[in-house]
């Protein structure tokens, strides 16, 4: 018998794409993100991109290493969950927390699960939920050189204009990759190299703006759907995120469920909920679905289909899922209206009767001309640029039964806690002092944050007549403008400072 | 010109430049052994005729048909029947084959070779001459051709399509053929649809093949009932169901035929044996071969007669091109051929190529692997719309029933189009083919 040749199973051809090319590719369709990221916002987001990279890839070396697994840190999948997560973030947090986010990511719901193909949820997702749950301060603050700025879907919610064209190229304020065309471009990219399909992004879009024409309260405003498509990482997370292969269903026909599952919930949390990072928790939540989708949607073979019938329907399953959303919406929706009179009239009640607690002996509040003009001018938008994200949403003068000015009274807000807006009363006699303040919106953290509204805190304020008040965070305060800190929740205690502040400043500014 | 083509595919470098411009040559080998194994075709393994000792002439029956699916076998030269004994094809098993000491001579035994008028013949003449003939899918399936063409529901064939598109890469010798044997295809596809009366023909050629396109437009002049299709230069568009779903727009499922569909399908060897069987009274005697690929001195397309050795014909070829290494000796073209241990196996009559390549991207696969990254090319580029990323799930654990009921994994054609584009270079053809196995098997039991 003569020598014996190589054999194997056919095919013997195998096409040049191999897992590390797929990733680079991936890579590179974020190249033009994350360039304009640090073009608008400098070295600060260069260095976040490099840590977050870096962790990523050194977790997962560290890994294999102790581990003793085969190396796969070099196999470009580590690069684009730290790109991804970077991505994700503003770019002037401290550096510490893209690290921990790609550590969190890559140990825990990569490497732990089997690495590379085996995880059930992006990494990347689950690093950016973990440090949105863990450093939500510092990872939901947009502010930019120090100075706060509301991101676009904040002014818009406040009643502000954005121009659309800025944020669609990338101008609007929030986190590194938040240019839609530079994403857009990656994902062109992507999907003429066949990398991802057509199928999620199309489907996440299309029915997140069909959720937010319907339930957004704005009808089908382009504009509006726009800015909230650009906002809270739905196109970041439309193209590369809910792509991921590896925790996205496998069939055209699982990936469409799969898209629209993810744009109806990304609208839900983001009509109904209070987080504005409604796309990470959709993706993680279908990602979480997905096994299932796979089942349900293995299509029949061509030969099995049957032949006679032209129809190409819509998937039953996607029907199915469409229907039980959007009963969902209305339901939530119809809550909603049904509530919304009752809950602005109780708003509206303790307004008042915050009004009547800081400025005691007034028996009307009536505007003011200048300040109702100062408060135009406003636009909704940011007060001044020493208080953080503070607002001024009303101001109104007390008089007595005959027509005496007892005190002043103005309503502020501030957008730096913890949990949403905290927005307070400040009621203040016409010398300048500070009768007291009281909260009207206050939903920070129970038993830290929360207790900014007990006596021992907000008493503080009242009796004393200052320009501006400083939080002292050792809670040895001496002088009268000093505020002693609640223990353990400073963050809400300088959002409270602030708003005051903001409000002695208008106060001076408009009534003095 | 509408181009058509099927879903899914892909386009895997298609080698065709190495011989796709070589005229056939006639290769003879002037003597040495001549093999014919007995289970050349899809069916019955054929009886042998003849007895060791025996002297036999070119194109005499030595092998007869056993039943319905079966085949003849014709001796393709003259020479001593040296032994009737099992050797080694292809395959890398041994079976019983045919030995035949060749005198070199090619002496033609009687009636081989004489000319008949197609118009004498009734339908039953030709099918008896089409199975006397012994003709079996030469594309490469190998199923007896005669029983292709005696469908139950002759009537209502609509459609018999002559297939040229040769898809796989690197093998060219179809592309040859219509170039030079245009006439003789046609005149087979006109004898094809006495056999049904309704039906038209449709010659199937890759855009890839111009100069075949051209030949067989030229061959089909105004017959009326013959079109010339072109499709999309695309792998698999050469396999059957690819074809019958670009012409008919119809899809098979597992255990149909194409005639359920209304359509027969044959290769264009084939087709244009069918006519030398039926005119010229020639027994399969010899194909047309490719030998090509980067590891061969002298990428051709020859003629050669049946029983030829694979080592011979490389010779031929000039052997192994100088400062290769050749790391694979594939039976066919790299997508669906054989792998070869061995050189000294016989050249079968659906055997249409040998591929010598001095990569083997199936070993480098194997070092590149990495864990399933759930992408979907897979799933994408079937042409049956299976989802191999599944089966290839299913198939791992051996859960056989899931592969098989929930998966229809028995429908794969193991055109291996997955296996090629999975990035993560899964080995999933070899899956397929195990599972598949495993299921027969149980089956069987």
């Amino acid at each position: 018998m003569s020598k014996l040749y190589n054999v194997s199973s056919s095919p013997h051809a195998r096409s040049s794409l191999t897992t590390g090319k797929v990733m680079y590719q991936v890579i590179f369709a974020l190249l033009p993100t994350a360039c304009f990221g640090i073009y608008r916002y400098g070295m600060p987001a260069f260095w976040v991109i490099g840590v977050s990279v870096l962790s990523a890839v050194l977790t997962e070396g560290a890994f294999d290493y102790i581990t003793k697994r085969p190396k796969t840190w070099m196999d470009g999948s580590a690069v684009v969950t730290g790109l991804l997560l970077a991505l994700c973030l503003p770019a002037q947090v401290p550096l510490y927390v893209p690290f921990a986010g790609s550590f969190f990511a890559i140990l825990f719901v990569k490497c732990f699960f089997g690495g590379l193909g085996h995880n059930f949820m992006n990494p990347a997702l689950a690093g950016r939920c973990f440090l949105l749950i863990s450093f939500s301060g510092v990872v939901a603050d947009f502010s930019v050189d120090g100075v706060s700025a509301a991101t676009p879907l904040e002014t818009l919610a406040s009643g502000g204009a954005v121009d659309a064209v800025e944020v669609f190229i990338g101008y609007g304020n929030g986190v590194i990759g938040g240019s839609i065309l530079a994403l857009c471009l990656g994902g062109l990219y992507l999907w003429a190299v066949d990398a991802i399909t057509f199928e999620i992004p199309v489907a996440v879009i299309v029915s997140f703006s069909a959720f937010i024409a319907l339930f957004g309260g704005q009808g089908f405003d382009p504009e509006f759907i726009l800015v909230h498509l650009a906002a809270g990482g739905v196109m970041m997370g439309a193209i590369f995120m809910a792509t991921d292969p590896v925790t996205s269903p496998v069939t055209s026909t699982g990936q469409l469920v799969f898209g629209i599952l993810i744009g109806l919930l990304c609208g839900v949390f983001r009509v109904f909920g209070s987080a504005p990072d409604s796309a990470s928790y959709a993706i993680i939540i279908a990602n979480m679905a997905v096994p299932l989708i796979d089942e349900i949607s293995v299509p029949l073979p061509y030969g099995l289909r049957k032949q006679t019938e032209k129809k190409k329907g819509i998937p039953r399953p996607a029907l199915i899922l469409c229907a039980i959303t959007l009963l969902a919406g209305v339901c939530l929706s119809s809550v909603y209206e049904m509530t919304k009179d009752r809950i602005a009239e109780q708003k509206q009640a303790a307004k008042a009767a915050s009004y009547q607690e800081v400025c005691p002996g007034a028996v009307e509040f009536a505007g003011d001309g200048r300040a109702d003009a100062a408060i135009e001018a406003l636009e909704g938008g940011v007060y001044g640029t020493d208080f953080g994200k503070a607002y001024i949403n009303e101001a109104v003068v007390g008089k007595d039964a005959s027509g005496n000015i007892v005190g002043y009274v103005i309503s502020a807000g501030s957008g730096d806690g913890f949990e949403g807006m905290i927005t307070l009363s400040v009621g203040i006699s016409p010398d300048g002092t500070i009768n007291g303040i009281a909260f009207t919106e206050l939903n920070e953290t129970a038993g830290m944050g929360m207790l900014c509204g007990e006596e021992a805190f907000q008493g503080q304020f009242a009796g004393v007549k200052a320009e501006h008040f400083i939080l002292n965070k050792s809670g040895t305060s001496s002088g009268d403008n000093e505020i002693d800190t609640v223990s353990g929740a400073s963050t809400s205690s300088q959002a409270v400072v602030n708003a005051v502040n903001a409000a002695l400043d208008f106060f001076a500014a408009n009534f003095q | 010109m509408q181009m058509k083509t099927f879903k899914g595919g892909v386009h895997p470098a298609d080698g065709k430049e190495y011989a796709r411009n070589i005229p056939y040559r006639t290769y003879l080998p002037k003597g040495g052994e001549m093999v014919f194994p007995l289970n050349q075709h899809i069916g019955k393994p054929a009886k042998p005729v003849v007895q060791k000792g025996d002297m036999v002439l070119a194109g005499q029956i030595i092998a007869e048909a056993d039943g319905f699916v079966s085949a003849n076998i014709a001796s393709s030269c003259s020479g001593k029947v040296k032994a009737v004994e099992n050797r080694r094809t292809v395959a890398g098993t041994s079976v019983p084959c045919i030995v035949i000491e060749n005198d070199g001579a090619y002496t033609l035994a009687e009636g081989v070779g004489k000319d008949t008028e197609e118009a004498s013949l009734s339908c039953q003449e030709i099918l008896d001459r089409v199975k006397a003939a012994g003709i079996i899918g030469l594309g490469g399936a190998g199923f007896p051709t005669h029983v292709k063409l005696a469908p139950k529901n002759g009537d209502e064939i609509r459609y018999v399509i002559a297939n040229g598109a040769e898809c796989e890469p690197y093998i060219t010798c179809d592309d040859q053929l219509m170039r030079t044997q245009g006439e003789e295809i046609v005149k087979g596809l006109k004898l094809m649809l006495r056999l049904f009366p309704n039906a038209e023909g449709v010659v199937i050629i890759e855009k890839n093949k111009p100069e075949a396109i051209r030949a067989m437009e030229e061959a089909c002049g105004k017959e009326e009932k013959i079109r010339v299709q072109a499709v999309h230069t695309k792998y698999p568009q050469g396999g059957e169901r690819s074809v019958i779903s670009v012409v008919a727009g119809k899809h098979l499922k597992l255990g149909m035929l194409p005639a359920d569909v209304g359509c027969v399908v044959d290769n264009v060897a084939t087709v244009r044996a069918i006519y030398r069987a039926v005119c010229k009274s020639e027994p399969v005697m010899e194909r047309g071969f490719t030998v090509s690929g980067d590891g061969v001195a002298q990428p051709c397309n020859l003629i050669v007669p049946i029983g030829t050795s694979f080592s011979e014909v490389l010779e031929e070829a000039g052997g192994i091109r100088e400062g290769v290494t050749p790391q694979k000796f594939i039976c066919g073209g790299p997508m669906m051929g054989l792998a070869l241990s061995s050189l000294d196996v016989p050249i079968c009559k659906n055997n249409n190529a040998l591929t010598v390549l001095s990569l083997d991207e199936a070993a480098l696969g194997e070092k590149q692997k990495t864990a399933c990254l759930r992408c979907g090319r897979c799933n994408q580029v079937c042409p049956l719309g299976l989802t191999p990323q599944m089966m290839a799930l299913a198939a791992e654990r051996g859960d056989y029933s899931r592969y098989e009921k929930k998966l229809y994994g028995l429908e794969c054609i193991a055109c291996g189009s997955c296996t090629y584009i999975c990035p993560a270079k899964r080995p999933l053809m070899q899956l397929f083919k195990q599972a598949k196995a495993e299921i027969m098997a149980a089956k069987r039991k």
